[in-house]
């Protein structure tokens, strides 16, 4: 139904179907007016429709190829899989906006911010699910005034270190306590480092503006606005997340296993390599211990980088943040987790695997 | 987005979800069996969101107080406010997962993806029970792969086993590939088991079959030089399983 819209939209230019229906996002954003008489442009919409036949079949053959049969099935995968997750995230941090007052928070933790880093980074535990649910969250921390440096420790820790994740890392490596024990610790160090070099070098001007929720306002019904924040941060870091997921699928199908064994020698190259990896799979973090488990050509401490920098940095999240926190955020956030996360776990893992 | 567009969106995920979970076994294509109960709960959140969206944007202005925040307030971005009645365009692509979901799902990962990808490496196992007396065996095939590899007793050595899998052609020229595709979260982390089989046409690939064979020599059984290989002696076409991406046993 919305595609007759666009059409009509783009209807002006009759040149080809195909051409009109690239062109969405940019057509529906100059909509306001035109979308109300579409009838009037029926014969060119005809036209269009006409056109857009051959163009689909031969859409639909090219997407009939093993490897683009493979790439939907991976990114749809991804997209199934987070969704509920995200959803979860997305109706706390409406709830929070909504419900919770802000002086609950500077109650809970501790009034400086830098022991504040470090209680939001173990609060962390009490989120379970995957990566997906704490960027709202946090997102939501922040607008109620819980300080910056304590929300992104909690953004890092909450996917890592949450129980039903280390019962996975139990799980997948059967016999190796030390190895939970290692990810927990890695993923702690990383989560309050990280937080403690927001203090001290983060600056609010990365941040953009509109990440501020404006919380409860007196006049209007709470549940109102639980509703339309919930819809709104779903919609918006929904879009984000099936961008994640396209682009680890291109790279999940594009990048053959095999090549893993090149890289299995060297132990620093297999660090570096094994944390790259965890940032292109996006696989999400119940499931990447398995994943690494699997990885048996490669040393322990790699592994464990594997499992620490997964849940912390990784194509999907890095479209979400961008979405949620702004793109110059996102890239130095990023980039300076990922260098913290090998270190803290190149070290944790030297000493107890 | 405007807010009909909103509802759509809402509506048509949520009804994809719903198909995919709910009335259709599609979602096992991508995702684990556990996760039903939460895609439908999802599903169904967002077909209310949807509905309650729809609702409060179809009663007539002025019948409650609300709707003339709605154009007020709500339409008003302040310096440190945050508009929730328009959706970045970003939002668009989520039409991407529902429509594919509802009217163009891609097929179960397969062949392609097991002859891109190293086999699963087979988990440790001391003790083996000794194998039933019944013949042929049913196994799966990292059973087999196991017995074949750290089965000091050499159990399997001249028995007629019986596995299902499907079919991934391989490179030489002898044999194919008998083939699952398992993962523990959703296809993305999807890994593969393969035994090879000597002896029998291939199929084309992604053809679901049930091989019946003994082990193909080669190497020392019961340590890793053994290859996971049979000789086939029969192959019979079978319907694709329900949920193809378990190491299950062979149905008959």
């Amino acid at each position: 139904m919305q595609k007759t819209d666009e059409r009509a939209v783009g209807a002006v230019e009759p040149s080809t179907g195909a051409d009109v229906a690239v062109a969405v996002p940019s057509a529906r954003a100059s909509a306001g007016g035109p979308r109300r008489d579409w009838p009037r442009h029926w014969p060119l919409l005809l036209g269009a429709c006409a056109l857009s036949g051959p163009a689909l079949y031969v859409l639909s053959r090219w997407m009939e190829q093993p490897a683009m049969q493979a790439w939907r099935t991976v990114a749809l995968a991804v997209t199934v899989q987070a969704l509920p997750f995200l959803l979860l995230g997305t109706a706390l941090s409406g709830a929070i906006n909504a419900f919770v007052p802000a002086r609950v928070f500077t109650r809970l933790l501790p009034r400086r911010p830098v022991l504040a880093v470090p209680v939001a980074g173990v609060a962390g535990v009490v989120l379970p699910g995957c990566e997906c649910a704490s960027v709202p969250v946090a997102n939501s921390l922040i607008g109620r005034g819980v300080t910056p440096a304590a929300a992104f420790a909690f953004l890092l820790s909450a996917p890592a270190i949450n129980p039903v994740v280390l019962t996975a890392t139990a799980i997948a490596f059967p016999g190796h306590p030390e190895m939970v024990l290692a990810r927990l610790l890695a993923s702690l160090a990383t989560a309050a480092v990280m937080g403690w070099l927001w203090l001290f070098l983060g600056r609010d001007t990365w941040l953009k503006p509109a990440v501020r929720h404006t919380g409860h306002q007196p006049e209007q019904s709470r549940l109102r606005e639980f509703r339309r924040g919930f819809q709104h941060d779903f919609l918006h870091a929904g879009g984000f997340l099936v961008l994640g997921a396209m682009a680890a699928a291109t790279f999940n199908v594009a990048v053959p296993r095999t090549v893993l064994d090149a890289f299995s020698g060297s132990p620093w190259l297999s660090v570096l390599f094994l944390a790259a990896l965890a940032i292109l799979l996006a696989v999400c973090s119940e499931a990447d211990a398995f994943v690494a488990a699997s990885l048996t050509g490669f040393s322990p401490v790699a592994r464990l980088a594997f499992m620490v920098v997964g849940p912390m940095v990784d194509l999907k999240l890095i479209a979400l943040q961008a979405g949620t926190f702004g793109r110059a955020f996102a890239v130095r956030f990023s980039t300076a987790t990922t260098v913290v996360a090998i270190l803290c776990s190149a070290l944790i893992g030297g000493v107890l695997l | 987005m405007k807010r009909p567009l909103q509802v759509t969106l809402l509506v048509l995920s949520g009804l994809g979800l719903l198909h995919a979970s709910l009335f259709t076994d599609l979602s096992l294509r991508f995702v684990k069996e556990g996760m039903r109960p939460m895609l439908v709960a999802s599903g169904v959140l967002l077909l209310v969101l949807g509905v309650a969206e729809a609702w409060s944007h179809q009663k007539p202005a002025g019948e409650d107080g609300h709707d003339h925040e709605d154009t007020d307030a709500e339409r008003h971005v302040d310096a440190h406010g945050h508009d929730h009645s328009t959706v970045p365009r970003i939002a668009w692509l989520l039409f991407l997962p529902a429509l594919s979901l509802l009217f163009y799902a891609p097929p179960a990962l397969g062949a392609y993806t097991a002859a891109r990808e190293a086999p699963k490496a087979v988990t440790e196992q001391r003790y083996f029970d000794p194998l039933p007396a019944t013949s042929p065996v049913p196994l799966t095939l990292t059973q087999f792969t196991s017995r074949v590899q750290q089965d000091h007793k050499r159990d399997i050595g001249g028995r007629s086993v019986r596995m299902t899998g499907f079919v991934t052609p391989a490179k030489g020229a002898d044999g194919w590939y008998l083939t699952r595709i398992i993962f523990t979260c959703c296809a993305a982390d999807a890994q593969s088991v393969k035994v090879r089989i000597h002896g029998a046409p291939a199929l084309p690939a992604d053809t679901w079959v049930t091989v019946t064979g003994t082990w193909h020599p080669g190497g020392k059984l019961g340590t890793s030089s053994a290859p996971a290989a049979l000789d086939a002696r029969t192959v019979k076409k079978v319907a694709k399983p329900v949920n193809a991406y378990t190491d299950a046993l062979p149905l008959f």
